[in-house]
């Protein structure tokens, strides 16, 4: 590479600022100390030690990350933990209820196969639960819009539309 | 990620004061924050201080249709707002189609009308460790270098293509901005005079004063029976930026051009309006022939590179299918 | 139980080596065409996919152990360079860094597989490893490697394989004499006289193919987390290989493997690239145990991409001959291969062109160029897909040039023999899956088909159909062992050393388990993924696993169910060879009488588990075991833009019995998105003047999203394989890969009606081909 730049001219100051930050997160009020750059998939993985979201890219590049904020599919390595003051955050953890029952959307996963490794997985079921909350009986079109923002290396892709075709109530 | 302090704004207002106070470069706004945050995250940006803008949704994300047929846009109104939107699905399909290939749905979620203006190209020199001239280095490398993606027209010495759907699409639209600024001063610009390419002096491609922030996209009422459309060519079915796209909207009365618009992605640093053609098409029936008449036209002055002549015959295509469609002409 | 030593041979992707295998006990006897099997061959959904679907599961990224250190790496910016200096000591100074362990003190950190220190002093590609640094956060990781000064002394460097075979050529390895891959390349294989052949032929074919070097992009990076306490390592590894992991970090650390433990429960995909430790494992365990406390290190994925592997780019060059009648005459085949600065192998470019067609002439040449470029990795059939890709459409331009139909050319060279180890195969359907798929498709009419288009807004739509061939093994080896124990309560546990990449492996022994034992399959946990357990296992690749592990997990239930016949008998005062367990009930096989459940026998002995062991035996002798298949696919092509659009690919593969065939077809479904992924858009980008991967992220290196699927219709030919083992099952992780990107490639050409030059088939190379 051309005059590769020499090692960081500028490099951090010895205290990088924090805050304190309040999360609902899966119904769960936390108050975590985080610094600024924290994004919030690390804080949901390194503070709350959820470690259901999962790293992928860094950049929203594959939507292994993904959770809902407010019921938003949204990227948590993309987005700033302080920005996230007050929200309420829904995490794979949170999907199925304290009892151990499973969300229909991870059922539909289950009995579809619409995993294999499973990494991407969270991230798609979260993608999954917040179509079907804006739109109840999606198009086949419609759910491969609404999960193109979600890689899988493994290619579980059509039975990941099966589970969602299933959801949605067409008939197999 | 550099360390950086980190403030919240409830209005435009107040996020142009609280930019004043984080001096002159050294302050951002971070809406949507999509691009930003990859931009930190790989130091090429490392802001001191980020203006949380988002605390002012109440005031700035919003989709409005005026009487008189205009739609105002909230600076902080998402993609996903967008093309959610029944009214603009009705009244504006071209816009809903410029959103709809966008990026990815959570992506389109975050992000955030007037964000996506200023989101900086994606070309792989500048992203990458390299001290290319458009982060204040002396050489653009992909001039002689890995340029398949880049610009085929324009005279900066950066050969990155703007990256954004919307843009050319509020370009064809004749959209303005609404820019605050210091002391509640507040101006209009048009979308296309937002956008200019970098120069030796401002190595960006929107101008924004220090301390000012877009508060509002307004697309003006179109003519009784104008269309538009939108044509994105992908590498893939999803989730690319634009090889090439196209936006084209037309006015037309008893099958004539009155007014027409076009405007290109994916080509130059900016959103590439071709005011050659729109002269050529006016006063004319929008017959396949000139269509195809005006796509020859519109790539008469592309000068491409070494890998990127494949995007002259694809810009010729996608301009004769846009002019088409939104002609109403579509099989 | 006699223990004895057999002699073996077994396959991994290509590559034939002899093994010596311990068996102990005999394997019962292979579940042939009329075996009644209730479990096996049911469709069943997986085992673990409640973890899998509540983030329950336990990936190695997810490791959280107490105060575990988190490792972040500086690599070389330059293709070739020297490292001469150092400075770390202003990034060990901030806050929360704990080390910067670099050649300067931790040059002795030497990898086993590559014989070469993790910290070299010279850097062979632009991503070389030159620091790592350990910190309380990854924020702090971050800065501090962005603090880290290092001094380079830059070298001539060459990334073109062509380029780098010259004698004029910089030297990738400063050490080496050239830059071929080693002194015995090129290789050449030869049979007959090509050159007579060609000269014999009425019609002769060459072309030039190349394809892309494509990045594995597994979800889950490589990396691992390490833990010292003194006595033992124990490592967690996203690997394919816990005990290849085990070999090598014990090397690495000089321990014995005994004092090294690895473990693997869920990993985030691995498709080849993660046999062994990586440098990323090796170093998280060194760094583990030199510091005394728990670290991970996880690869970004621009790293990965850089540094942890990807398909090997090819250039080939065929020639074909044959008669006027299509009989085949000639095929050469030379295939110059990028393989990267550190490459130890070739891939297997030339298996199918030894192989699928019944030709007396044949020549493969294998080039292996070293490149100033990271190393490349086993990639879901290397070699083979690119193979395959280029002699099929290779083949489908003799055809053209004859005048004949692809498929018929390819029927009229079918070999039936294995040519070049002159043996017959075990079974060889690939005729059928031929007749099939072209019944699917619609092969008679596909060229009355592209005739009814164009279509499109502008007329310039073309529809294509095309197809090409598929060979494989696949019937896995031995050794692999297993162990099955009833529990008291009349539920087992299956143990295992294997790993369960992703591909269901847990469920389908557990069926395997069940389905023997006479238990339902939720009485029965099958444990994998930790060399603890002390049962080997092969690595999860070369679609071995389900035909090496689950024979051995047959046999260990088998024996168990044995044994537990004979203690219910003796508790009931009956011939143990009249009961039976049936959905874990015992059942007196005469009359039928149901006799309580088995757990009701068991829970009699005081906490006592059966437990019993079972093993992979030997492969067949003398005959070759394939997986055979074919796929179709049907395309449609914009003139106008270059896009192509995969619309259908049907799928007919010959893998033996099909266990799962809910998880069969996800395999199936995933290499073929695989495949489309490597035939229209996966392609590394190098700056040629720099040696720098310019997309070494998952932005600019694209793979499929869900909206680029076609439809894919799956022809399951489930018929059990009675030469390949016990189960009379093949693997499926490989085959349907092989044939996908050249029927795609074919299909294009059939749309646009001319050859195709190379992978991938992005708008920019069709809008080239159309100039």
């Amino acid at each position: 590479m051309p005059n590769a730049p020499s090692q960081s001219p500028d490099a951090a100051p010895t205290a990088a600022p924090h805050r304190t930050v309040h999360l609902t997160v899966n119904g769960i009020a936390h108050e975590i100390e985080v610094e600024t750059r924290r994004t919030l998939l690390d804080a949901l993985r390194a503070d709350l030690h959820l470690t259901g979201a999962k790293p992928g890219c860094g950049m929203g590049d594959c939507g292994a990350c993904t959770v809902l904020i407010e019921g938003e599919a949204v990227y948590s390595c993309l987005t700033l933990a302080v920005a996230c003051e007050g929200r309420a955050i829904t995490t794979i953890e949170g999907l199925s209820s304290s009892d151990g029952e499973l969300d229909p959307v991870q059922s539909a996963f289950i009995a579809h196969d619409a995993l294999q490794c499973g990494f991407c997985t969270p991230g798609q079921v979260l993608a999954m639960k917040a179509l079907l909350a804006r739109n109840p009986h999606p198009s086949d079109d419609e759910i491969a819009r609404a999960m193109s923002g979600n890689l899988c290396r493994c290619g579980a892709y059509p039975k990941i539309l099966a589970a969602g075709r299933a959801l949605a109530g067409h008939p197999s | 990620m550099q360390p950086f302090d980190h403030v919240s704004a409830t209005s435009a207002a107040a996020a142009v004061e609280l930019l004043q106070q984080g001096g002159p470069s050294g302050a951002r706004v971070i809406a949507g924050g999509t691009d930003l945050i990859s931009l930190m995250r790989d130091r090429i940006q490392s802001p001191r201080l980020l203006v949380n803008i988002l605390p002012a949704a109440a005031a700035l994300r919003y989709l409005r249709f005026e009487a008189d047929g205009a739609l105002r846009v909230g600076a902080l109104a998402t993609l996903a707002d967008i093309e959610r939107d029944p009214h603009i699905a009705a009244r504006l399909p071209i816009l809903t189609q410029a959103v709809r290939d966008a990026a990815t749905p959570q992506l389109r979620a975050m992000a955030t009308a007037a964000g996506n203006l200023m989101q900086r190209p994606r070309c792989w020199y500048y992203r990458g460790e390299f001290p290319c001239w458009l982060k204040g280095g002396d050489e653009c490398f992909a001039r002689d270098g890995e340029n398949k993606y880049h610009a085929i027209f324009g005279a900066s010495p950066c050969v990155a293509v703007h990256p954004s759907d919307l843009a050319p699409v509020l370009v064809a639209l004749d959209a303005e901005l609404t820019i605050a600024g210091p002391g509640g001063s507040a101006r209009t610009l048009p979308v296309e005079r937002f956008f200019a390419p970098p120069t030796d002096d401002e190595r960006i491609e929107y101008r924004l004063q220090p301390g000012e922030v877009v508060s509002e996209i307004r697309v003006p009422a179109q003519p009784a029976g104008a269309r538009g459309a939108y044509v994105k060519v992908m590498d893939r079915q999803a989730w690319a930026f634009a090889l090439v796209s196209v936006a084209a909207q037309l006015s037309e009365r008893d099958g004539v051009v009155e007014r027409a618009r076009l405007a290109l992605g994916g080509v130059a640093n900016v959103p590439w309006r071709v005011a050659a053609v729109e002269d050529l098409l006016t006063g004319q029936r929008l017959t396949p022939a000139l269509a195809a008449q005006a796509a020859e036209r519109a790539l008469e002055n592309a000068h491409p590179l070494t890998h990127n002549g494949y995007k002259v015959p694809m810009a010729r295509a996608a301009i004769r299918r846009a002019l088409l469609a939104a002609a109403g002409q579509e099989e | 139980m006699p223990v004895r030593i057999i002699t073996t041979h077994l396959e991994f992707e290509g590559r034939v080596s002899e093994q010596r295998v311990v068996m102990e006990g005999d394997e019962p006897p292979v579940w042939g065409e009329d075996a009644e099997l209730r479990i096996v061959g049911k469709p069943t959904p997986r085992v673990d996919g409640r973890e899998r679907v509540t983030g329950g599961a336990t990936y190695t990224y997810d490791i959280q152990l107490p105060g575990q250190l988190t490792a972040a790496a500086l690599r070389s910016p330059h293709a070739h360079a020297r490292v001469t200096r150092v400075d770390a000591s202003r990034a060990e100074a901030m806050p929360g860094v704990r080390a910067v362990l670099h050649r300067f003190n931790a040059g002795d950190l030497i990898d086993p597989n590559r014989d070469r220190s993790v910290f070299a002093e010279e850097l062979p590609y632009a991503g070389a490893i030159v620091a790592l640094v350990l910190a309380d956060t990854r924020e702090q990781a971050a800065d501090a490697c962005a603090a880290v000064m290092v001094e380079y002394e830059t070298l001539p460097f060459v990334v073109d394989p062509e380029a780098a075979l010259q004698p004029e050529a910089p030297r990738v390895l400063s050490d080496r004499p050239h830059n071929k891959l080693n002194d015995e390349y090129p290789q050449t294989y030869q049979r007959g006289d090509v050159d007579a052949g060609i000269r014999e032929a009425e019609v002769t074919v060459e072309a030039r193919f190349e394809t892309p070097a494509a990045m594995h992009n597994s979800m889950e990076t490589h990396g691992a987390t390490a833990q010292w306490d003194g006595r033992t390592l124990t490592i967690y590894s996203s690997t394919q290989d816990i005990f290849g992991v085990r070999r090598a970090v014990a090397k690495a650390l000089g321990l014995h493997q005994n004092q090294v433990r690895a473990i693997k429960q869920y990993m985030g995909g691995g498709f080849g690239s993660k046999f062994g430790p990586h440098e990323s494992g090796l170093l998280a365990a060194y760094a583990a145990h030199r510091l005394g406390r728990p670290v991970q290190y996880m690869l970004s994925r621009e790293d990965e991409n850089v540094a942890a592997g990807h398909r090997s780019a090819t250039i080939q060059h065929f020639r074909l001959g044959a008669q006027r009648d299509g009989t085949l005459t000639a095929i050469e085949q030379r295939t110059v291969g990028n393989l990267g600065a550190l490459a130890g192998w070739f891939p297997a470019t030339a298996m199918a062109t030894k192989e699928l067609y019944q030709c007396a002439n044949v020549r493969t040449i294998d080039e292996g160029a070293r490149t100033n470029l990271g190393p490349f990795a086993a990639f879901r059939a290397p070699g083979v897909v690119e193979g395959i890709a280029a002699m099929e459409t290779a083949v489908d331009q003799l055809a053209a040039a004859l005048g004949m139909d692809p498929l018929e050319l390819r029927l009229k060279n079918y070999a039936e023999r294995h040519q070049d180890m002159q043996r017959p195969y075990a079974r060889k359907l690939l005729r059928e899956a031929y007749e099939i798929g072209a019944e699917r498709i619609g092969w008679a009419t596909r060229d009355a088909e592209a005739r009814r288009y164009p279509k499109g807004r502008d007329g310039t739509l073309r529809r294509g159909v095309g197809m090409a061939s598929q060979l494989w093994g696949g019937d896995g080896g031995p050794p692999a062992q297993a162990q099955a124990k009833l529990l008291p309560d009349g539920t087992a546990v299956i143990i295992t050393g294997t790993q369960d990449i992703g591909t269901g492996t847990r469920t389908v022994l557990a069926q395997i388990a069940a389905e023997e034992l006479g238990l339902p399959l939720e009485a029965v946990r099958v444990e994998l993924g930790d060399t603890e357990f002390g049962l080997y296992s092969p690595p999860s690749g070369g679609s071995m696993t389900l035909a090496s592990m689950g024979p051995a997990v047959r046999m260990a239930a088998a024996e168990a169910r044995k044994d537990a016949l004979e203690i219910v008998g003796h508790l009931v005062e009956a011939p143990a060879d009249a009961l039976d367990i049936r959905d874990g009930g015992i059942v007196n096989r005469e009359t039928g009488r149901e006799m309580g459940t088995l757990g009701s026998y068991l829970e009699q002995l005081d906490g006592h588990e059966v437990t019993a062991k079972g093993m992979r035996g030997p492969n067949a002798e003398n005959v070759t075991v394939r997986t055979f298949g074919a796929q179709f696919a049907e395309v449609e092509v914009d003139l106008g833009t270059g896009q192509v659009r995969v619309r259908r690919i049907v799928a007919v593969h010959d893998c033996g019995r099909i266990v799962n065939p809910l998880t069969f077809s996800s395999q199936i479904e995933g290499g073929i998105i695989q495949g489309l992924g490597f035939a229209l858009m996966e392609q590394r980008v190098v700056d040629q003047r720099f040696g720098t991967v310019m997309n070494a992220n998952l932005e600019q290196f694209h793979i499929p999203t869900i909206r680029d699927v076609p439809e894919i219709d799956i022809v399951l030919l489930d018929r059990p394989n009675t030469y390949a083992n016990t189960l009379g099952a093949l693997g499926a992780g490989e085959p349907p890969i092989i044939p996908t990107p050249g029927a795609i490639a074919n299909a294009v050409a059939h749309a646009i009606g001319r050859p195709v030059s190379g992978l991938p088939l992005t708008p920019d190379r069709i809008l080239d081909l159309l100039k």
